[in-house]
């Protein structure tokens, strides 16, 4: 209660009264006593607290099953559009006027309008959290959808603040669980959109109340961004929840490099290629995968282990084709993928898929290599995404822990890379290259009679001294030689990364134009880097939640803006990179390469001249 | 931007795939790396040889060529459904003709 207000006893003129159901004995009553209102004043008072109990579901009305006095105020301050004390709702006097100014006929669509409703019922949904039947913002669901995470590390406690702070309806929601719940009250009440941005929020609300709201048409499937290298994609990935028919862990095994030793935790989404029925024949429509991976966004050149300690890295989540995904680890990392069938049912998917299009859309966490790596954020995906899983004991740190619990828990089903052969074959497990070396090696040795017994000997030789061998090998171990001259080949450009590195930050950088154009150039590349990974930024602040239509086509034309005009820096950057190597690197560089290319040609030719079959003209 | 700053997008700069997705903990990409081994671009729209599926299956053609059918990866038993499903021609051809036909492209 405000310091020097009036004792309100024996003022009730006039007691503006409202039964919000009629017939019982037990409903809300709204109460206007302030005594000088105008009978004008008075008379849009009662019908603006119509007008919100119209819109309240039935359960909301019959909870409050009291009377509420109801206060316009002068003196909340400048921010405060209302206030709901024990028994008494104090709203500000100037939400009246506004009230009382609008033009006949306006609805929700009005922004002063929508505001005094807002209001209203932003307070009773205060009054409504409260009561008994209420309770919305203890609940563990809401705050699991909210975004005050369960965190492993505080034995199930709920993290303090609230990363999901992108594309927010109203920063104010993010104060406290209580806020979130009544900001979101309004907007469910008040927005037909409302069910299309915040789906799963829609989906807890109906089924809180019983009642549905009206809704808009929803523009159709889940959009994340997804800017590669190939520029005839889309920078915009539609997702169809309905094609998606399994989602598996998939999980980067560890290699002895400090930040990867123990592994890296991933989902795979198994999605049917167009026309094919969902069923296990998905499993092999790998062009069509896509795999959610929780990343630091990296901006500098070696993981710092202080600022991974001290989450100074933004966590992002990422949404990459599965083909990249077994590029990066089973032949530039050289780690293997397990990929670990989760049993879900179809329902369980798409609230898992939902959630990650908000994570994609609103998340913004700081990645800690502790208590808030990959595996940690799997886990929390899993928990807030299906409510099934929240009841399991998944909590872990690490990705093998999340895996040996989603085993234990009976999810995940790891009897699928008992047999390897079959695991290789049917896409449960990718090997890492390197395990195949030693075996190519083998096959040109004994066709070619090399020299070396190793192959790690074969790859230290200078590509030039492998070279005359390539031309006078046979297909099977010119396709053998292929492999390990693309192995070497990667290892050169591992190579030539470092040397950049050292010639650029090292005792001996050089400082010239030359070197602040290519400074220039990098700055640009990694601010689109750092657009595409927080995709809210792409989007204007206007809206909220999940991009529907319109902004979709306007993220399209700015996704597909950017994404040219990132491609053109860091096709020039690569250009001009090989410049800055020295002559023994460059060197090297170009003679894999050119090794590789005569292999290709090699094969070409030799598969022409034993008549084989070609694909080009195939019908 | 700071010198630490620069030289991450430097690492990036040798990745021929995303140095997108180069600037993370995951390292750099290096599509290009596999596709270096000839793959020519076909004016025909609808060739196997822009279908991704096919070229992202030919290391796995070339360890199954290699190793004469003893190493079967993923990536190859994915090309083979999808050029059987599509064309006649691939019907009739065996896993190794196959096979050794992706290596070719």
């Amino acid at each position: 209660m405000t310091p020097g207000r009036r004792p309100r006893t024996a003022r009730l003129w006039p007691a503006l009264c409202l039964f919000a159901c009629t017939g019982s004995a037990q409903a809300l009553q709204l109460e206007s006593i302030d005594s000088s209102l105008t009978p004008a004043q008075a008379a849009a008072t009662r019908q603006l607290l119509a007008e919100v109990i119209r819109r309240l579901p039935a359960t909301w009305t019959e909870a409050l099953d009291r009377r509420i006095d109801v206060e316009w105020r002068d003196d909340l301050p400048a921010e405060v559009h209302g206030r709901a004390k024990a028994r008494q709702l104090l709203l500000k006097r100037a939400l009246l006027d506004d009230w009382m100014a609008r033009s006949p006929g306006v609805g929700v669509e009005d922004p002063d309008t929508r505001a005094v409703l807002a209001a209203v019922i932003h307070e009773l949904a205060h009054f409504y959290d409260r009561s008994p039947q209420g309770r919305l913002s203890v609940d563990p669901r809401l705050l699991d959808l909210a975004g005050w995470q369960v965190s492993p590390m505080r034995f199930g406690l709920r993290l303090h603040d609230n990363a999901f702070r992108d594309r927010s309806p109203d920063d104010y929601e993010l104060e406290s669980p209580t806020e979130f719940v009544a900001v979101n009250l309004e907007w469910f009440l008040l927005d037909p959109a409302y069910a299309c941005r915040r789906p799963a929020l829609y989906d807890y609300f109906t089924a809180e109340f019983g009642s549905r709201p009206p809704r808009a048409d929803c523009a159709p499937d889940l959009v994340y961004v997804q800017v590669g290298s190939d520029a005839s994609l889309p920078p915009v990935l539609q997702l169809d929840p309905g094609r998606v028919y399994s989602v598996d862990y998939l999980f980067a095994e560890g290699n002895d490099r400090p930040m990867s030793r123990w592994g890296h935790s991933m989902l795979r989404l198994v999605i049917c290629a167009p026309g094919r029925e969902r069923g296990p024949g998905c499993r092999l429509d790998l062009q069509y995968h896509q795999v959610l991976s929780f990343r630091a966004f990296i901006d500098d050149v070696q993981i710092s282990s202080w600022r991974g300690l001290t989450g100074s890295y933004p966590s992002r989540l990422y949404v990459l084709p599965l083909a990249q995904v077994i590029e990066e680890y089973t032949k530039v990392e050289l780690r293997g993928l397990q990929s670990i069938p989760l049993r879900l049912d179809p329902s369980e998917i798409a609230g898992l898929l939902d959630r990650t299009a908000t994570l994609h859309w609103s998340y913004d966490g700081d990645y800690y290599f502790i208590n808030n790596n990959c595996a940690v954020e799997t886990f929390k995906l899993l928990h807030d995404g299906v409510p099934r899983l929240a009841g399991a004991d998944l909590s872990s740190i690490t990705p093998t822990g999340l895996l040996r619990r989603l085993r234990d828990a009976g999810i995940a089903d790891v009897t699928v890379i008992d047999d390897r052969e079959a695991a290789l074959r049917d896409g449960y497990y990718f090997e890492a290259l390197s395990e195949r070396y030693q075996a190519m090696f083998d096959v040109a040795r004994e066709s070619l009679g090399l020299p070396q017994k190793r192959v790690q000997d074969w790859m230290d030789l200078d590509p030039k001294q492998r070279a005359p061998w390539l031309e006078r090998a046979d297909l099977r171990a010119s396709a053998a030689l292929l492999l390990l001259e693309q192995a070497a080949l990667r290892r050169q450009q591992a190579l030539s990364r470092a040397e950049i590195k050292r010639r650029f930050f090292g005792h001996d950088r050089e400082s010239n134009t030359e070197w602040a154009d290519a400074r220039g150039g990098l700055r640009n590349v990694l601010e689109l880097e750092g657009l595409f990974s927080r995709p809210a930024a792409l989007l204007p602040d206007r809206s909220y939640g999940q991009p529907q239509a319109e902004e979709r086509e306007a993220l399209t034309r700015e996704g597909n803006r950017l994404a040219a005009h990132w491609r053109e820096q860091s096709g020039w950057l690569r250009a001009e990179a090989r410049r800055w190597l020295s002559e023994d690197r460059r060197t090297a560089l170009d003679a894999t390469e050119a090794n590789v290319e005569a292999l290709g040609e090699r094969l070409r030719r030799l598969h022409r001249e034993q008549g084989g079959l070609d694909l080009q003209g195939i019908s | 931007m700071n010198r630490l700053t620069l030289s991450c997008a430097l690492l990036a700069c040798f990745a021929a795939g995303p140095a997108f997705a180069g600037a993370s903990t995951a390292g750099s990409s290096a599509g290009a790396a596999t596709s270096g081994a000839g793959s020519s671009a076909s004016s025909k729209t609808t060739s196997p040889d822009d279908e991704k599926v096919v070229r992202q299956a030919r290391d796995d053609a070339a360890s199954f060529v290699a190793t004469d059918g003893r190493i079967r990866g993923a990536q190859l038993e994915a090309a083979l459904r999808h050029l059987r499903e599509k064309y006649s021609t691939a019907q009739r051809a065996s896993d190794m003709q196959l096979a050794q036909a992706i290596l070719a492209l």
